[in-house]
């Protein structure tokens, strides 16, 4: 006799198939397994009542010991709650932030090999992380102007506008790093003056800022 | 508060744990009796039985916290009682010859008329289950003591049903084998 039973016989002990399913010549050999299986003892087993009582003693003795209280203090897994407060500025300029790195980081440009042509904003690509920005500023009567802003330190006196023309009308080009600024014009060393044509922000000691974006294909005011 | 509580095992865990230490004696009375047959039958011995279920409801007490669905504490228990079995099983088997009984058992199974009474048959099964790998020994403990199919004891293993399957058909040899050997 074979020490293995036929595959069709285990299927007989899992209980997919029953005897009658069998083939003839494998129901002697499914009857002897099956009465394998009526062997099984499936009585219930029932354990001391004392059980309970030390089980529940060890456990009052764990609950209490100081060394085990403080190790469930440690290792016990706890929800934490999280909480961020977030002024709407933060976001704001976290994401515009966030979004000059990616200019920076994606779309830098190779650095022109000559000087802007032609006047306005936006200008050209001055190398690989600044740009060609055109300033204007209209100050009819002003003797001098000049604009100042994050790109150079806030220095009023670092770039100097020329009169385009005599209709009132200043300008200058400069080299911006790419990214987002806040700038001002100068008008004859003490007013300081916002772009009109830029969109301004309070620089927190009550004057406005114009504010310009620069990215690698030009300046953008927001 | 009785040991008839109907509470569910999740609402009992979270009071043992915010520190209502007694109640943890209504799961004790609940899950002692349901796993000692298995436990009995993996082990082979009620004395190892009752250590093992005692062993298992301390420590499911003592690590109480790691229960993460506190309403499944029945399948979490006896993941903490299968361990505590299997590891018996291995020390067992590193001390000492298993079951010493198992060969009076297996001579019992050798009656000359062939026909065994139920409680022969039963004692020699019993002793040939120990002659049976940790893992046959389980599969089929759960399937043919415990009444499982083999999706529920797949779930309770965490093993697949075609692995538990293969693990029940080499247990079935082994056991035919084991019995023809000593009939």
């Amino acid at each position: 006799m074979s020490a293995q039973y036929h595959p069709l016989v285990k299927r007989l002990l899992d209980g997919e198939l029953s005897l009658a399913e069998l083939p003839a010549e494998l129901r002697a050999e499914g009857e002897q397994a099956l009465r394998l299986i009526r062997g099984v003892d499936r009585a219930p087993v029932t354990l001391p009542a004392t059980l309970d009582a030390r089980v529940m003693a060890t456990v009052r003795r764990h609950a209490a010991s100081p060394v085990r209280r403080a190790w469930r203090r440690l290792t016990a897994p706890r929800d934490v709650e999280l909480r961020l407060r977030v002024r709407p500025w933060t976001v704001w300029a976290g994401a515009l932030a966030a979004a000059a790195a990616v200019v920076l980081l994606v779309s830098r440009a190779p650095a022109p090999s000559s000087p802007p042509r032609d006047a306005g904003l936006p200008a050209r690509v001055a190398s690989h992380d600044s740009v060609y920005v055109r300033f204007v500023l209209y100050a009819p009567g002003a003797q001098r102007v000049t604009v100042a802003g994050t790109f150079n330190q806030w220095d009023q006196n670092a770039a100097p506008l020329r009169p385009a023309g005599t209709n009132g009308v200043w300008a200058t080009t400069l080299a911006v790093p790419i990214g987002q600024h806040q700038y001002a014009f100068i008008v004859d060393g003490e007013r300081w003056v916002a772009d009109p044509r830029a969109p301004a922000v309070d620089d927190g000691f009550g004057r406005r800022n114009s504010v310009v974006a620069v990215i690698a294909q030009g300046a953008r005011t927001l | 508060m009785g040991l008839r509580d109907g509470a569910t095992d999740g609402e009992i865990v979270r009071a043992v744990l915010a520190g209502d230490v007694e109640r943890f004696a209504v799961l004790v009375c609940r899950y002692r009796d349901r796993y000692a047959r298995y436990a009995t039958r993996m082990l082979g011995s009620g004395d190892a039985a009752e250590d093992a279920v005692q062993d298992a409801l301390v420590r499911a007490f003592d690590h109480l916290a790691d229960c993460r669905e506190p309403d499944k504490f029945a399948g979490w228990l006896f993941l903490i009682l299968r361990n505590r079995c299997f590891a018996e099983r291995r020390r067992r088997t590193r001390m000492e010859r298993p079951l010493e009984l198992a060969d009076e058992a297996f001579a019992a199974s050798g009656r000359p008329d062939g026909e065994l009474e139920q409680a022969e048959r039963s004692q020699a099964l019993t002793a040939a289950l120990q002659h049976l790998t940790a893992e046959q020994r389980e599969v089929f403990v759960l399937k043919h003591v415990e009444g499982l199919p083999y999706d529920d004891i797949a779930r309770l293993t965490g093993a697949t049903v075609a692995s538990l399957k293969m693990r029940m058909h080499r247990a079935y040899d082994r056991l035919r084998e084991l019995l023809q050997e000593h009939a």
